[in-house]
């Protein structure tokens, strides 16, 4: 059935809302209490999404990880373990604070409260559907970044104040790693950005859905070079060095427990969120899918897609081990930069014939989305062998296989190639 | 700027940011100091929102909030411990008394003139309005700015290569 | 800028030393410039307890040294002594050893593969997969002797009992699923470019290095000797069956894992030709008389085991490397002296070489490829 525009069509919540502020505005209150209210409603309605959404995360990693890991999950607490993320939350509230003897009291309060600030004032320009955006910023996208800037010195104070080598080591890691990929999500949202000609996140998705195409078939090259970066802010694997568990027990927040540790785990799953939410308006169409939201709410489609995305990230941490660290900034320094600045170049080229000849969309973006395919396909493969990265001595290889006792083969014979599924031939 | 919710937004920012500058200087702890000036930078932020200037806004938190201040934290813990409290300073009375009289100068400057107040006309969009001043009326200082950050970056990779020739991977 | 070296502890509580081992870096920044390694957290003096007990009583120790490769343990201790006694175990023996040494072979590298993964940061999930296999292993091992990881399965002149009759077409079941498994590895792990780029040329050991340090094992085949005991002083029915010595040729941890991966095509091979060549008999030799004497209350008193004065060393080719026994005997019925020589212990002894010059995250690496298992380092 299509979306009415009345009030009592609870599918698209805005409706509701903004009957309510109408009636509040008709019992002749001041101008300022239905803008306050609606501030309110609209914060108070995230805040309850985003933490229901990381109680029900919890569950829904647990499980698909394990799925893929050949097991079963939790399944103890609860029908099918459904209340774990229940029982993991009562257990952190309820452990004792410690705070290590030498470590700066302030910071080390204040570094969890300020590293969850920032993921959860992200949502505050995301669109969640027409007209769903609790601040319509012009500078939406560069406000993204900014937020997302703030988030290393928090990851540097809850480094620093633990007083402790590892946690220090970890900070200075995550530090130096956020700040590379800083870059290359800049310019991966500056592609975007020169395509719709304007900051706002709504004016993006609008653009979308006016031009019928999502950004991701324009632009394939900065998604890629986005959804890499976004892992790299949100500490997931196979990015996950700073909490490098396996190295440095638990890096920048080894020190802490019970509900601060919490709101680390917290901020990561809303951080994640507020990526794949990034992604899914800018990339992926927002709330719109070529005519579906007609038929079913915005927000739904919008929360498919972020889940979808979300669950992206989710797989490639349970397949892929963990890069270096000095691996990790060799590959954004040499190889995205390079392909990110060659992208934010050719896209301007291209908005910039597209405008001056005039050219109707329907012609122009096909060709350009062709083009960029092409390109994004082109320079990953090239600048990769360039680079060196498809050498003879990174390729997977297999032992050699021999008879004589005692002989030494040290680089003398070279690794045999790898067919899979040969066997040992 | 008559309305309440203006008037009390300009003093609640202007008490954050003034506050925690003045807890910059007073601060023992050199990484607390640090931290009060992130404040201080995000309260200008807030007040650069009052004047209407987004854009201006939250470059104000991108690059002072997030870089310029983990520039500075980085400086700071690699220097020697025995620089973190700042408090016992031989210097404290004479930069007091410099501190008085800047402030005064200041002061006196600020009361004496004669500040004419603009009339605000309606809100106008200014990241595309600085774009193109950017490119073009102020395109050369923009390009020598480029320049200048490029050598910074040149020099800075030249200050931390190290002595063998080969550059690992 | 002046700089100074500070020291970190990886262990012994750490979620990737393989057990309680300690190992203490000197860092300068993130590159290691010393690496000290503190072992004995897992001492239990298993040579000295050995000597009160007799000879047969030392079995179950040797299921504990190397846990994870209990037959194996169990199959160096017994031909020690059949060294020392001139015993040789019967035919049937002879090939159910080989078949459980090679299950277990398969079982320990599953293990090690996936646990190298694991440092490499791949959470849990190479190594869940791998334990599939591992776990069937176990349900045959528990299917044959009762237990799947002390196995405590050798005897000195045989093997403890017969395998029962569901044994063989279980053997058989499994032999021919194996094969279609290992590609689905090899998928995701050997062919994973993060996994090749964690660990080509990381940790490189010469083979003059290896052989100077008497590395044996996985460790010093990929370094390019082509040494297995099982063909160099071949023990069993080694000699019978037919199979290849895999070697790598850059001496890297890739190598290592390499080398890893193709043993246990090999042991797939060798568990075919077994299976088809295994006869009907015996599966415990005569001891001889001489050898068992009464040992208190007179002549007629209980019987003990009581080799004959002397010295054996035995060998064999364990999942970690050369794994012997030297035993000395002074014609009583406990052991003179009884030394493990663990290939875990000696392997690491190049470790503070071939860490220095790394970052932290390889040393982790580099220790998950030498494939320690720290009861045997420390016994």
């Amino acid at each position: 059935m299509r979306l009415l525009a009345e009030w009592y069509d609870f599918r698209d919540l805005g409706n509701t809302i903004g009957a309510l502020l109408d009636r509040i505005r008709d019992w002749g209150a001041p101008d300022w209490v239905p803008y306050v209210a609606s501030g309110v409603i609209g914060a108070v309605a995230i805040l309850l999404w985003t933490v229901l959404s990381v109680l029900a995360f919890i569950w829904i990693e647990r499980r698909v990880v394990a799925l893929m890991q050949n097991r079963i999950g939790p399944n103890r607490v609860g029908p099918n373990g459904l209340l774990q993320p229940v029982a993991d939350a009562l257990k952190l509230l309820l452990k004792e604070a410690i705070t290590t003897r030498d470590a700066d009291r302030i910071l080390f309060w204040a570094a969890p409260v300020l590293i969850f600030i920032p993921t959860m004032v992200i949502f505050a320009v995301i669109p969640f559907g027409r007209g769903m955006v609790l601040a319509d910023l012009n500078v939406g996208v560069l406000f993204l970044i900014a937020i997302g800037s703030t988030n290393t010195l928090a990851v540097f104070l809850a480094g620093w104040s633990s007083n402790n080598k590892y946690a220090l080591l970890g900070a200075m890691r995550t530090v130096a790693m956020l700040i590379s990929y800083e870059i290359i999500q800049v310019l991966a949202l500056l592609g975007v950005v020169l395509f719709a000609g304007s900051m706002r996140l709504g004016d993006i998705v609008d653009w979308q859905r006016d031009m019928d195409v999502w950004l991701l078939f324009i632009q394939p090259l900065a998604l890629l070079a986005y959804i890499i970066s976004g892992a790299v802010e949100i500490n997931r694997s196979p990015m996950d060095i700073s909490e490098a568990e396996s190295e440095i027990v638990a890096g920048y927040h080894t020190e802490y427990g019970g509900i601060k540790f919490g709101f680390f785990y917290q901020a990561e799953y809303l951080a994640g969120f507020g990526i794949a939410a990034i992604i899914t308006s800018l990339y992926l169409g927002g709330w719109t899918a070529w005519g579906l939201e007609e038929w079913v709410p915005g927000w739904l489609i919008f929360l498919g897609k972020l889940y979808l995305v979300f669950f992206l990230y989710i797989w490639s941490r349970g397949t892929l081990p963990r890069l270096r660290i000095d691996q990790l900034m060799a590959f954004a320094w040499k190889y995205l930069l390079p392909l990110s600045l060659l992208n934010v170049v050719v896209a301007g080229g291209e908005v910039l014939v597209w405008r001056e000849a005039d050219v109707p969309s329907e012609v122009a973006l096909p060709v350009i989305g062709a083009i960029n395919a092409v390109l994004a396909v082109a320079l990953v493969v090239g600048w990769a062998s360039t680079l060196g990265h498809l050498r003879r001595e990174r390729r997977p290889a297999r032992a050699i296989l021999t008879q004589e006792v005692g002989a030494i083969l040290y680089e003398k014979a070279a690794p045999g190639p790898l067919r899979r599924g040969s066997g040992q031939a | 700027m008559e309305d309440a919710g203006s008037i009390a937004a300009f003093w609640v920012l202007a008490v954050i940011t003034v506050g925690s500058a003045l807890m910059v200087a007073a601060a023992r702890n050199l990484i607390h100091a640090v931290v009060a000036l992130i404040v201080s930078f995000l309260g200008v932020a807030g007040l650069y929102v009052t004047l209407s200037a987004d854009f201006l806004a939250v470059t104000q938190v991108l690059i002072y909030a997030g870089a310029v201040s983990v520039l500075i934290l980085f400086a700071i813990v690699l220097t020697p411990t025995a620089a973190r409290d700042n408090a016992d300073s031989f210097l404290r009375l004479p930069a007091l008394l410099l501190a008085v009289v800047v402030a005064f100068t200041i002061g006196l400057a600020a009361l004496e003139t004669d500040w004419r107040i603009a009339d605000r006309g309606g809100f106008e969009e200014t990241a595309s309005a600085i774009g193109e001043a950017l490119l073009d009326k102020y395109v050369l200082p923009f390009e020598i700015a480029s320049v200048l950050l490029l050598a910074a970056m040149i020099g800075a990779i030249v200050l931390v290569r190290p002595e063998s020739a080969s550059v690992e991977e | 800028m002046k700089t100074e070296p500070f020291v970190i502890n990886i262990g012994p509580q750490h979620p990737s030393t393989h057990g309680v081992f300690r190992l203490r870096l000197t860092l300068d920044g993130e590159r290691i410039v010393d690496a000290e390694m503190v072992m004995g957290y897992l001492h239990r003096s298993m040579e000295k307890l050995a000597e009160e007990r007799s000879y047969t009583q030392n079995i179950p120790f040797t299921d504990r040294t190397d846990y994870v490769a209990a037959m194996t343990g169990n199959l160096a201790y017994v031909l020690a002594v059949e060294k020392l006694c001139a015993i040789e175990a019967p035919e049937r023996a002879q090939w159910l050893r080989v078949i459980m040494s090679e299950l277990q072979r398969f079982a320990s590298h599953s293990m090690a593969i996936g646990v190298f993964a694991n440092d490499c940061g791949a959470w849990q999930t190479p190594v869940m997969h791998m334990f599939r296999e591992r776990e069937k292993i176990l349900d045959l091992f528990e299917m044959a002797c009762g237990a799947r990881l002390t196995t405590n399965y050798m005897r000195i002149g045989g093997v403890s009992r017969d395998v029962p009759p569901e044994f063989m077409p279980a053997l058989k079941k499994l032999i021919a699923e194996l094969p279609k498994r290992m590609p689905e590895y090899e998928a995701l792990l050997t062919e994973n470019e993060i996994i090749v780029a964690r660990s080509r040329g990381i940790g490189v050991l010469t083979p003059g290095a290896a052989m100077a340090a008497s590395v044996s094992g996985p460790m010093l085949r990929a370094s390019g000797v082509a040494w297995d005991i099982r063909k160099a002083d071949p023990y069993a029915v080694y000699p019978k069956v037919e199979f290849d010595i895999a070697v790598g040729t850059n001496g890297d941890v890739y190598d290592r894992f390499l080398v890893r991966v193709a043993e246990m095509w090999q042991s797939i091979r060798i568990l075919e030709q077994a299976v088809d060549m295994m006869p009907a008999g015996p599966i415990h030799a005569q001891i001889p008389a001489a050898t068992v004497q009464p040992t208190m209350g007179g002549p007629s008193g209980p019987l003990a085991f009581r080799p004959p004065a002397g010295e054996a060393y035995g060998r064999i080719e364990s999942p970690r490397g050369e794994l012997g026994f030297y035993i000395i005997s002074d014609g009583g019925p406990t052991p003179f002296r009884f030394h493990i020589r663990s290939p875990s212990f000696i392997n690491l002894t190049p470790l503070r070489d071939l860490s220095i010059g790394m970052t932290v995250a390889d040393a982790v690496v580099i220790l998950g490829s030498v494939d320690i298992v720290v009861g045997e380092v420390d016994r």
